[in-house]
């Protein structure tokens, strides 16, 4: 028998992707690549295999991080670490007892577990049907832990896995439930406008979740604010390539604008066309990066400013469409999927918003478009949006994977 | 560049530069090693133990405990004296405007039964001797009183103090935070006699990660840290060799010339402040110190009018003139500080506070140019000029 270091792998199964078709191996390709990204730090050395509807990770070491690590990757669906062994009952059963034996130590011994097994075959040439190696290895197991164990065949705390392969048979007693979603990139790109507060993480967490690689992008308003803005904004980039490995975080002055707003627009429009001058920008950046999105945190009445009106005459300057994921979302929601992915106590994090000076006391509630149109052309916003874009400074974040 | 954020940090001086080179390259060995290498490294400490102890009057080298900086010597100095006289009492008085590193040791010590007082400000932003006379006790363990207000320059009158302490509070120690004051005022250990007294190297143009302890003769201190010996077991730890040789550097050399350092410092704040007279809606804060203690005058906090003085800030720094909110410990916190508000600052007008903050290195023509970079600013954010 081999040593156990080669004969520990990790299971890393993908739900979704059975649902998509003809793309299907471009799915697994994609996932495979970001499963490898994702542990080239945590579990350097690992290979990582498509196998059947499933991918295989043979970690060199550190198999409990590489589990984790894993957990922080969309389009998996679950992750077991199991043992691979060969396609013979004998070896079957020995396996099945020393996965068993690991997995009870981290049950409590004052009640029997309810238990079961689950097999299944992937190559039916096996000499057993999968009931009857149910019931075989299932006996061996009573033998071996039997006032542990209760048989349930209905609701099973701890199911022993047992994968029949045309090469090997895979056996293990966990099963960790993966990100869901899909993988990053299998989608498309999209820019995510990034404030840095509570929502806009969340709301790009959500487009990476459904498989969209996001670009961030923020402004800022310096020197009215401190450089220190871009950090925590940068911070929390940094934060979401757990999800994404790697992200492009573009920074643009928004300064100019907002000083040409400030002085040539209806006071409370202010908002209104600082948003418009955001998603011009935004979109210019989709353009270069082949981006066919833009996401943003917003959330229909969250703030009194964001209403209908508002949000068509801010979309209207981008013929790109804008995604919204948290736009039925309470903040408590928001909030505590924040907390969740990590985000939260770097978004709450004070930083001095000195842009105060400029905010309206009472921004408008029903912008009119046209309006918008005509005071941006009275203030040449054309030659200040390009000015601002020119001037966007693009930072390549690299995950550590 | 003109930087006048001295009270923040220094850049490291040429003669500093020069002192450590050895010891950033071959002579790399630690001072606990018996062979040569070792001995080397070792001397090099002493010597710094040296200078410093010269530098402040004519010390017992040996009472001289390096540390990794303000903050430790600050927390040393606290904890260490209070928990030492735990048994002759519970009472610990508290500046007004310590440095977050001696408030936080402080807390601590609360929360494990001791008792705080603190000790107050007039209008003005001198300190209330007569009140800190009142609050001294018998069971008084500690008094941490910083020598030079971080915000505003103002010098407290530490020898008074001493004097009641001594008087009225027989079992007391007096923990004095100098990181602001070393090397900007001429200072008497002597006469400011206290227990122990704080200092740092960056704000020295040393290195940071070094500060030192001073503590008088006879006076015990239990440590933070355990471990080998080091520093006569007060603080062990294999010595940062580096910065303790730019600290001892650093400190000389200021000391040295803190006479003339002083003078010239105080013309250079005069000259800032008539470089904002003819910048209507500018105050410059306890402009005599605010007290019979005087100033440092390495330190000029001006109200600035219009827009938060971060604005300002941001909007110097574009020219080249990099200043301070506030002290850079506290720029992260909102209240207006205790210092600040004895000057009858509120919330609002405690944000339009600029620093800034000189050093030897300043020079005239930098004072000059932060005058017009303040004239552009001003036209920029529209704040009326006359």
């Amino acid at each position: 028998m081999s040593t156990t270091e080669t004969r520990e792998v990790l299971l890393a199964r993908y739900g979704e992707l059975w649902l998509k078709g003809k793309n299907r191996g471009n799915f697994e390709r994609r996932l495979a690549r970001n499963v490898r990204r994702a542990l080239k730090t945590v579990a350097p050395g690992c290979t990582v295999e498509r196998e059947h509807g499933m991918l295989v990770v043979r970690p060199a070491q550190r198999a409990r991080e590489a589990t984790q690590r894993l957990q922080e990757v969309f389009g998996l669906s679950s992750i077991s670490p199991a043992r691979k062994t060969m396609r013979e009952f004998e070896a079957i059963a020995e396996t099945s007892l020393e996965a068993m034996r690991a997995a009870l130590a981290r049950y409590p011994d004052d009640a029997p577990i309810p238990f079961r097994v689950e097999t299944r075959r992937s190559d039916k040439r096996f000499h057993l049907t999968s009931v009857q190696l149910d019931r075989q290895i299932g006996e061996c197991v009573m033998a071996e832990f039997g006032p542990r164990l209760s048989v349930n065949l209905s609701k099973p705390e701890l199911v022993l896995g047992i994968n029949v392969r045309a090469e090997q048979v895979y056996v293990f007693a966990e099963r960790i439930p993966g990100a869901g979603g899909l993988p990053v990139g299998s989608v498309g790109r999209v820019v995510s406008l990034f404030s840095g507060g509570i929502d806009s993480p969340v709301a790009s967490w959500m487009a990476m979740k459904r498989g969209l690689e996001v670009i961030f992008s923020s402004f800022h308003s310096y020197p009215y604010v401190g450089a220190s803005f871009l950090r925590k904004a940068e911070k929390l980039v940094r934060r979401l390539t757990r999800f994404q490995n790697s992200a492009l975080f573009c920074a643009t002055p928004l300064t100019r604008i907002q000083e040409a707003i400030r002085d040539g627009a209806p006071k409370g429009y202010r908002t209104v066309l600082y948003r418009r001058a955001m998603q011009r920008i935004a979109t210019r950046i989709a353009e270069d990066e082949g981006a066919g999105g833009l996401v943003t945190g917003e959330c229909v009445g969250q703030v009194a400013s964001q209403t209908l009106e508002n949000m068509r005459c801010i979309q209207d300057v981008s013929d790109l469409p804008v995604l919204r994921p948290l736009v039925a979302f309470d903040k408590s929601e928001t909030i505590a999927l924040a907390k969740k992915i990590g985000t939260f106590e770097l978004s709450i994090e004070p930083e001095p918003d000195c842009c105060t000076v400029f905010q309206p006391q009472h921004p408008i509630l029903r912008a009119r478009i046209d309006l918008c149109d005509e005071v941006e052309s009275r203030l040449s916003m054309e030659e200040l949006l390009a000015e601002a874009y020119e001037r966007t400074e693009r930072i390549p974040i690299a995950g550590l994977g | 560049m003109i930087y006048l954020d001295h009270a923040a940090t220094t850049p490291l001086s040429p003669e500093v530069r020069a002192a450590i080179e050895p010891f950033l390259g071959e002579s790399f060995g630690n001072p606990s090693s018996r062979h040569p290498l070792g001995v080397e490294a070792a001397r090099a400490i002493e010597r710094a133990r040296e200078q410093i102890a010269f530098a402040l009057g004519a010390l017992d080298p040996e009472r001289i405990y390096f540390t990794a900086g303000g903050t430790e010597a600050n927390n040393l100095g606290v904890l260490g004296a209070a928990r030492t006289r735990k048994r002759k009492g519970r009472h610990l008085l508290l500046g007004p405007t310590e440095h977050p590193s001696v408030r936080a040791a402080v807390q601590a010590l609360e929360s494990s039964g001791f008792e705080k007082e603190m000790l107050a400000l007039r209008p003005g932003g001198a300190l209330d001797l007569e009140r800190a006379k009142q609050s001294l006790r018998n069971d008084t363990v500690l008094v941490a009183q910083m020598a030079v207000n971080n915000e505003f320059g103002s010098r407290y009158p530490i020898e008074e103090l001493s004097e009641l302490v001594r008087r009225n509070a027989p079992n007391a120690h007096l923990h004095v935070d100098a990181v602001q004051a070393i090397g900007k005022i001429p200072l008497s250990l002597l006469e400011l006699n206290p227990d122990s007294l704080a200092l740092s190297g960056h704000k020295l143009h040393g290195l940071k990660g070094a500060g030192a302890l001073v503590l008088r003769e006879e006076v015990r201190l239990t440590p933070l840290v355990f471990g080998g010996g080091q520093e006569g077991d007060v603080r062990p730890g294999t010595e940062n060799v580096v910065g303790i040789v730019a600290l001892g550097a650093a400190v000389e050399s200021a000391v040295r010339v803190v006479e003339g350092t002083h003078g010239r410092l105080g013309d250079l704040r005069k000259k800032l402040a008539a470089e904002l007279s003819a910048l209507p809606g500018c105050e410059l804060l306890a402009p005599d110190g605010g007290g019979p203690g005087g100033l440092s005058p390495a330190i000029a906090a001006v109200r600035m009018p219009g827009p938060p003085a971060e604005v300002w800030m941001h909007h110097l720094e574009q020219l080249g003139v990099y200043t301070s909110v506030g002290s850079a410990c506290q720029s992260r916190t909102k209240r207006v500080s205790p210092g600040l508000s004895a000057l009858g600052l509120d919330e609002r007008s405690g944000r339009q506070v600029l620093r800034f903050s000189f050093s030897t290195t300043t020079s005239a023509d930098e004072i000059r140019g932060a005058g017009a970079a303040l004239f552009r600013v001003a036209g920029e954010l529209r704040v009326r000029v006359s």
